[in-house]
């Protein structure tokens, strides 16, 4: 367990984390059971403390909200996904994906710093252009375990020719960064590094032929070719 | 103006498995769960947001906005994982603090900086407090705390204040903060006998 990160589970629970502790706190939540079962007594303790200040509102209060939720459609229950899940086309998934997505992309374009490599693209998705590959009428999408913990999604579409690849990751060493792949048959080609230490989200081109994504982790820069195993290989088509 | 004056206490000791059942009923659109919900948390979500965004007005608004947010998103709520009070009072403060965040512009923070000082809201609070049974024991708990302790939990919790403004207004390192709001809270944690 990483104490630095761990010290964060009060002010987490008391919402101070700025927007960039948060979602790395988040991802460490997500893998730390300990911590979580810490923040959950945490965030108990905390209502309590606004219990402890209750204060009547005006009556007319409940007929506005009575009337508005009247008019809200409310959201379905989460589907539990356990990695690795078969392809998905989009169309069976309305909604809730795409939001979801588009709502980690546009977190993720505030701090995410990816590089660019060799002469292909690497770099945040903007919001239309995730809308856009989510709405593709051939978008898999697919939830795959990362090595060491930790899931990653991957939406492809081979007729917007592009492929998006968004995960928490976890911080690599400075002399070290992850590297994106795209693979067709044998044909590798490097599609781009990232940075770790939280949600990253990448949009990058996929080749005609490509069937697999992969990371790998290599050396700060980038290599020509993988040169470590895969902490992620998933099917785009 | 008429206001609400039936509204049950809860007890600040233990979970309300009733609570749990309401909000589960709520999640499969059950609208009389949901006004039962709205009747035994609103003055909690309200007084609270009530003392992070100050304005009446405003504080009406981001209650609203909450009460609607539970009824949408109740299916996320799993008893399994927490209780249904603290799972509603979350969402509130998260709305509160975001409306007080989004608001500030640097005037603005300036303005609130110099209202709050670093101890008025505790004085605050204290004062609602002592009306109430249950808050006699938040206070009691809140007492128990070291200075600095109360300080960071409170700012934090009341003020709407993040972490590095905390140690900002204190004047203290940003790794003090974080530890002080953890150890704080988990001495406030056991001092209430919240269940782990």
């Amino acid at each position: 367990m990483n104490d630095e990160i761990h010290t964060l589970s009060g002010a987490y629970a008391l919402n101070a984390l700025p927007l960039r502790e948060l979602g790395e706190f988040e991802g460490h939540l997500s893998r730390c059971e300990a911590c979580t079962i810490e923040v959950r007594g945490l965030q108990e303790t905390a209502a309590r403390l606004g219990v402890a200040v209750a204060e009547a509102p005006p009556r007319a209060l409940k007929s506005r909200v009575m009337a508005q939720i009247a008019e809200v459609r409310q959201e379905p229950p989460p589907i539990d996904e356990e990695p690795p899940v078969a392809v998905v086309p989009l169309r069976r998934r309305p909604g809730r994906w795409a939001l979801a997505l588009a709502a980690v992309s546009a977190a993720a374009a505030v701090s995410v710093g990816v590089v660019a490599v060799n002469e292909i693209r690497s770099r945040d998705a903007s919001i239309e252009e995730t809308q856009s590959l989510l709405a593709a009428p051939d978008a898999v999408v697919r939830r795959v375990a990362m090595t060491g913990g930790g899931s990653a999604t991957v939406v492809a579409s081979e007729s917007r020719g592009k492929v998006m690849f968004t995960s928490d990751l976890p911080a690599l060493d400075p002399s070290r960064t992850y590297q994106l792949w795209t693979i067709g048959g044998e044909r590798i080609r490097s599609a781009g590094l990232v940075d770790g230490g939280g949600v990253r989200t990448a949009t990058v081109d996929l080749p005609p032929g490509t069937d697999h994504l992969g990371v790998t982790v290599e050396p700060a820069g980038g290599s020509e070719q993988p040169t470590t195993e895969p902490v992620m290989l998933a099917k785009v088509v | 103006m008429g206001f609400v004056n039936d509204v049950v206490p809860i007890s600040v000791t233990g979970r309300s498995p009733e609570l749990d059942e309401l909000l589960v009923l709520v999640a499969r659109g059950d609208e009389t769960a949901f006004e039962r919900l709205y009747d035994r948390l609103i003055a909690s979500v309200f007084g609270l947001i009530r003392r992070v965004v100050r304005d009446r007005a405003q504080a009406e608004e981001v209650a609203q906005e909450v009460m609607v947010e539970v009824w949408r998103t109740a299916a996320r709520f799993d008893p399994a994982r927490g209780g249904a009070m603290a799972w509603v009072m979350t969402v509130a403060h998260r709305r509160a603090v975001d409306r007080v965040r989004s608001a500030q512009a640097s005037s603005d923070r300036e303005d609130r900086v110099a209202r709050m000082g670093g101890e008025v809201a505790y004085d605050h609070v204290a004062e609602t407090v002592t009306t109430r049974l249950e808050g006699e024991r938040v206070r009691r708990c809140l007492d128990g705390l070291t200075e600095l302790q109360r300080q960071a939990v409170t700012m934090a919790y009341y003020g709407g204040y993040s972490y590095p403004e905390v140690a900002g207004l204190l004047k203290v390192p940003l790794g003090t903060v974080k530890t002080r709001m953890r150890d704080g809270l988990v001495r406030l944690r056991d001092c209430m006998g919240v269940e782990r």
